[in-house]
């Protein structure tokens, strides 16, 4: 049995009250939260707080879990709406400039803020789209099996991208 | 990553698991709670509805909350209880049939063939679904809890008639069901 399909089995259960699936979901769950997590937060303690987080909300929202759609993805939805949170979190608080830190030049330094407000900003895009295109859009970026496979999944996709263009262009004024 | 000790984080995930299925639980025991809340307005004995209905309310929180098979169990039971409450609500409304010099209440036959009704209609369901003695127990719970609430209206007969309707009325279906899903 392949691991997305045990997952989708086990969070099924969890859904259904099965307690004994909870360890065996919990544990294949992790590390590709955590990854995503990574990757969004570019922080690792941040990373491991929203990481945290992110899996007491998914599995607090098991119950809601559709067996319909593939568990994973329906996860790191949830997981990355976490990291969206905890980004706009650090943004308001982030009122005075980070001190340049010893052995980086002032250009990488900026590269690195450019690069931070273009992920902010793909987050906050994201966040005004449904959570069916976010759920198709990290599933596409993370290369993980979606709900749907094949035509429906293109077709999903293309309307996803489409529409976080229209929201980037709304927010920001460009592509 | 192999450096996260899971253990803590585990336990709060799995702690925030139980306390979300715990308050979808008591949500999905609001509308027992009004159907408590009513009978106790309209029925005879206030005190004797609430504490039955606070058991009914309780278990069936409790089943929503514990899940599976028992979780499917609040729905019919409740439905099902539903039925002798409104026979013995409306019974106490009537008062009492009177032929020629002998006057009887009409909340024991209600309770009766309320429950009767009741049986058969969980009968229906479990026999129909295929569900297992936790699903049938569950229900009968349930659904004798909240036709008690109105059968309280003549004490202990009232829920005595309940309880010997829905037995004859669950009981035959019961047993084959059980027996066909023992047999190889």
């Amino acid at each position: 049995m392949s691991e997305q399909v045990e997952l989708d089995q086990l969070v099924q259960r969890l859904a259904e009250g099965d307690r004994s699936a909870f360890t065996a979901a919990f544990r294949l769950l992790w590390p590709p939260v955590l990854r995503l997590c990574r990757g969004m937060l570019r922080n690792d303690v941040d990373a491991e707080d929203a990481a945290q987080q992110a899996m007491e909300k998914i599995l607090t929202r098991s119950s809601d879990y559709d067996p319909a759609r593939a568990a994973l993805p329906w996860a790191l939805a949830i997981a990355s709406w976490e990291c969206r949170t905890i980004r706009r979190k650090h943004a308001r608080r982030r009122e005075q400039p980070e001190p340049i830190r010893e052995g980086t030049s002032e250009t990488d330094q900026e590269e690195l803020h450019i690069q931070r407000e273009l992920v902010d900003a793909a987050v906050n895009a994201m966040g005004t789209l449904s959570e069916t295109d976010r759920e198709t859009l990290v599933a596409t970026f993370w290369e993980e099996a979606a709900s749907v496979q094949g035509p429906t999944l293109r077709k999903r996709r293309e309307r996803a991208v489409t529409r976080l263009r229209a929201a980037f262009r709304r927010l920001y004024g460009l592509d | 990553m192999d450096s996260i000790d899971l253990s803590p984080i585990e336990r709060r995930a799995r702690r925030s698991y139980e306390l979300s299925r715990a308050r979808r639980a008591l949500l999905g025991v609001v509308p027992l709670i009004f159907v408590v809340l009513v009978a106790a307005l309209v029925g005879h004995r206030p005190g004797s509805t609430l504490l039955i209905g606070s058991v009914a309310v309780v278990w069936g929180a409790l089943l929503l909350w514990y899940g599976r098979d028992v979780r499917r169990a609040v729905l019919p039971g409740v439905a099902a209880g539903l039925i002798p409450l409104t026979f013995a609500l409306c019974a106490r409304l009537v008062g009492h049939g009177c032929t020629g010099d002998q006057c009887v209440a009409l909340c024991v036959p209600a309770c009766v063939v309320g429950g009767l009704a009741a049986g058969i209609a969980v009968a229906a369901v479990g026999h129909r679904d295929r569900h297992g003695v936790a699903f049938w127990l569950s229900t009968s719970g349930l659904a004798v809890l909240t036709g008690a609430m109105g059968c309280a209206c003549v004490g202990y007969s009232g829920v005595f008639g309940l309880v010997l309707g829905y037995g004859a009325g669950l009981l035959p279906s019961a047993l084959r069901a059980l027996y066909s899903r023992s047999k190889p």
